[in-house]
């Protein structure tokens, strides 16, 4: 396969400028984690709140280069002719560069108290949460936002021949754009201002971010499995309406506690308990898709970032998300760790992932070198996955003990009451860290090496035959795939009922912990496996195919992989 | 999963009634957010808040532009690195905040927090005088006094001014007056003995509350001796290093006798006339790259013969 415009070169540089934000995260992320541990280190030269601003803006500035490179790799593709106006994606670039750089110093004036008021506004950093950038980074990252918008949008044929995946990501630039505009301006009171702050964290992950996610993931499909553009579209549509009819008024579940009025709790509960359904439809539909057709695997590393980024959506955003949505268990679990857990399923998982899923499907095709060893890229897949679950389960259960140990017995001495509660879990997190970390570092190796080392000898065939006992490999049916998510979905009502119960008076004011520490240690560990386990069976399912007996020699474009 | 035989049209009033659907919610939920604000609601304001001269909204300011939302959560939202602040000061009070604020580094004693009481800005917010009554008062100061009181924190000094701790002051009684409904919940596990035995165990209590208030004996025939004691009890070293490092004030070692330049360009020999006058009156000679009012005066606080005690024990710290 070859490219067939020229401008979808342009995002090559992007995956590039992805992985090294990546990298940079990453590091960030290990040295938070160790703060965790002993929140001492660094201190005075790299305090914690500047660390995690520089952890949280890099992870926000990669995911949406990512989306950059994927959207000017598919968008010649949809409009079918050149990109407009090249020159300002190769602009974007060096302005999105020049952001970054600017606004990871200026993180470090809040050591200082430096913000830089000017006109009732700081315009060098503003100490938000998600929204750290100053006033100065902030509008240009609007002007940023209207380049892509202004390019795509002028790509893109007359909106009478739109189909759905062209609504989906014109859609999505626009909405990017115009939601960011809620975080640049100052609001004194703060319910207000948290108000407008989850106006653009919640609209931007929940409404535009996830957007372009069911829009790139169903093209990806189309690309990469010759799945039917129409059934897909189908889904997208479906997507995207049902994430915007949950999500409008979902976004309430940020509204619980910041001092807006109760009726939020009736509304958000409801509401936000709807959210998932268009994602299990997305999980639903990534099934159907990859099996539309039996062709072996052409692009291993690019179909399991796809399928870990629909999985991880499902499991981290949908039922991670689900089971802290109603007043009665975010009651417990706001504030605290458990929200941590999501968080990293949720943003790693489905953004991140999807950025690495377009880059390993674009560079190779860029590069030339379609016949590229894939086994670098499976490790890093496993490397992050196992990683990232690891990490969630570190936050969930970690969360829990703080939960009991803060909110149900009022201890709020972190040093010397909360940290020492939540000490193990604290090491768990820089320990499954690494693992993350190491998968990034093969990850950035791999992509940035791709096509440019040696071939490996032609590797050994993998093994195809389905396990006597078990049949691991043998292709996986929707009963099977419905029994999976069944089982997810069993894991996380079980969570769900243990957030519940500390509502109970046994728990509550006898201070007997036991009923939400078992079912947290059920159901997270179980869902996590659960999660691990069908990423690994559908999977095996898949390579399976590689030497099936009615694929034509000719067809198989890969060497089977080992 | 298909839609249709080939053509789009099953889609497009699909579309329509989706776009319509989708403005109902909007209405609803732009209806929901303007009763959210509206004056009736009765939700505290922080231009309605001060603390003595400071007010709430400059304190947003300070609370924003040192990020400290990047380590704590306010109304449950940030990092979760350090303890929720939303009611710290309906918990602490604002005498005990004065006394953290400065050198967050170190936990503040009693001596710290009465010194803070001397303020009138202190006094008039609080409407008590005496130290007994503003424990009483805000329990969650006896508490961390009597738990952590000389002891490190796990939070860096920050570099703020006299002003900024006041305003913070200012925001964090507005926060603490916000109806949040009912968040965090409310803790009904007993009394605070039996809370920690549930978290700790027994056995491992011992070592979690230090004997509480260890006697503290004058040794009036060893000044210096009395002088160490006497600036951990008053949490003088939340602040000054017995060395010459800077913590939050100018460190202590090799400082007597010692040439020190003063922030107005002259200089002063350290001798006990000028160490006594700077416990008693800080702010009357404020030294070169400090800023001012950062320290309480212990005029009234302190005997003649403790701040002898005191200077007695400076003069045994040597330049390291």
């Amino acid at each position: 396969m070859q490219i067939q415009y020229q401008t979808q070169r342009l995002s090559l540089r992007f995956f590039m400028l992805m992985l090294v934000l990546f990298v940079v995260q990453v590091i960030y992320g290990m040295i938070l984690a160790a703060q965790q541990v002993d929140p001492t280190l660094l201190q005075g030269w790299l305090n914690f709140n500047v660390a995690r601003a520089e952890h949280l803006n890099l992870g926000i500035m990669w995911i949406v280069c990512g989306f950059i490179g994927a959207i000017v790799f598919v968008a010649p593709l949809l409009a079918k002719r050149e990109l407009v106006a090249p020159w300002l994606i190769k602009f974007l670039f060096y302005a999105v560069i020049g952001i970054v750089v600017w606004n990871f110093f200026t993180q470090f004036l809040a050591e200082r108290g430096i913000a830089g008021w000017w006109l009732g506004q700081p315009w060098l950093q503003q100490g938000l949460e998600y929204l750290e950038a100053g006033r100065i980074a902030g509008l240009l990252i609007l002007v940023g936002f209207l380049i892509l918008a202004f390019v795509v949008l002028r790509t893109f044929p007359r909106v009478r021949e739109w189909n759905e995946v062209h609504w989906g990501l014109g859609l999505g630039v626009g909405a990017l754009a115009v939601v960011w505009v809620f975080g640049l301006f100052y609001v004194a009171r703060l319910d207000l201002q948290e108000y407008f702050r989850w106006f653009v964290v919640h609209y931007w992950v929940e409404g535009v971010w996830e957007v372009i996610h069911i829009s790139l993931i169903g093209y990806f499909l189309v690309l990469m499995f010759k799945a039917d553009v129409k059934s897909v579209g189908f889904a997208v549509f479906w997507g995207i309406a049902l994430v915007w009819l949950s999500g409008l008024i979902g976004n309430a579940h940020h509204y619980f506690w910041i001092g807006t009025p109760e009726f939020w709790q009736f509304w958000g509960s409801l509401f936000s308990a709807l959210e998932p359904l268009p994602l299990v439809f997305c999980f639903w539909h990534i099934y159907l898709d990859a099996h539309t057709n039996k062709r072996p695997l052409e692009n291993a590393p690019a179909f399991y970032f796809l399928l870990g980024s629909t999985v991880l959506e499902l499991v981290g955003a949908g039922i991670l998300g689900f089971v802290m949505t109603f007043a009665l268990t975010n009651v417990w679990s706001h504030g605290t760790w458990v929200t941590a857990g999501h968080a990293h399923l949720a943003l790693f998982g489905t953004f991140g992932m999807l950025g690495i899923a377009a880059a390993y499907y674009a560079t190779p095709i860029l590069r030339k070198v379609p016949q590229f060893d894939p086994r670098l890229g499976k490790l890093g897949f496993w490397l992050v996955f196992i990683g990232v679950l690891g990490m969630a389960f570190a936050f969930a259960i970690g969360g829990t003990v703080q939960v009991y140990v803060y909110r149900i017995l009022g201890l709020d001495w972190f040093g010397g009451d909360v940290n020492r509660a939540m000490g193990t879990y604290k090491v768990m997190l820089p320990l499954f860290g690494l693992v993350l970390s190491t998968g990034a570092g093969v990850l950035a190796y791999d992509l940035f090496t791709l096509g440019r080392r040696m071939r490996p000898q032609a590797a050994v065939d993998a093994e195809t035959t389905p396990h006597p006992a078990t049949g691991w490999r043998r292709p996986l049916t929707g009963f099977e795939a419905g029994i999976w998510l069944l089982l997810m979905w069993l894991f996380g009502t079980i969570i769900t009922l243990g957030l519940l119960s500390f509502n109970l008076p046994h728990v509550r004011v006898a201070g007997d912990p036991t009923l939400p520490y078992v079912l947290a240690g059920v159901g997270y560990p179980g869902l996590l496996l659960v999660t691990l386990l069908f990423v690994w069976r559908f999977i095996a399912s898949l390579e399976a195919r590689a030497s099936a007996p009615a694929i034509s020699p000719l067809l198989r474009v890969l060497p089977a992989q080992g | 999963m298909s839609c249709g035989s080939g053509d789009s049209s099953c889609e497009k009033p699909r579309r329509r009634s989706a776009l319509l659907l989708l403005g109902v919610m909007a209405l609803i939920f732009i209806a929901l957010s303007v009763f959210s604000f509206l004056p009736s609601r009765g939700q505290a304001t922080p231009d309605a808040v001060s603390f003595g001269p400071y007010q709430a909204n400059d304190g947003k300011r300070v609370f924003q532009a040192y990020n400290c939302m990047g380590c704590h959560t306010m109304v449950g939202n940030g990092a979760y690195l350090g303890p929720d602040l939303t009611e710290v000061y309906r918990h602490a009070g604002p005498a005990w905040l004065a006394a953290f604020l400065p050198s967050a580094g170190g936990w503040p004693t009693e001596a710290a927090v009465r010194a803070q009481l001397l303020d009138p800005n202190q006094h008039a917010d609080t409407g008590t005088d005496t130290i007994d009554a503003y424990l009483q008062k805000y329990p969650g100061a006896a508490a961390r006094i009597q738990r952590r009181g000389g002891g490190t924190t796990l939070m860096p000094n920050l570099p703020l001014s006299k002003d900024e701790i006041g305003q913070l002051i200012a925001y964090l009684k507005y926060t603490s007056a916000m109806n949040t409904e009912g968040w965090p919940p409310k803790v009904e596990a007993g009394t605070l003995d039996r809370r920690l035995q549930l978290a700790h165990g027994p056995i491992a209590l011992a070592q979690v509350v230090p004997a509480a208030a260890a006697a503290t004996t004058p040794v009036a025939s060893d000044p210096a001796a009395w002088g160490a004691q006497l600036v951990k009890d008053y949490g003088c070293v939340a602040c000054h290093a017995s060395d010459d490092k800077k913590l939050v004030g100018p460190g202590w070692g090799g400082l007597y006798e010692s040439s020190v330049s003063l922030a107005d360009g002259g200089k002063v020999s350290a001798d006990d006339a000028y160490l006594a006058e700077s416990i008693r009156q800080p702010n009357a000679k404020i030294v070169a790259g400090y800023p001012p009012g950062v320290m309480p005066a212990y005029d009234t606080l302190l005997k003649n013969d403790e701040v002898d005690a005191i200077v007695a024990y400076l003069h045994t710290l040597e330049k390291q």
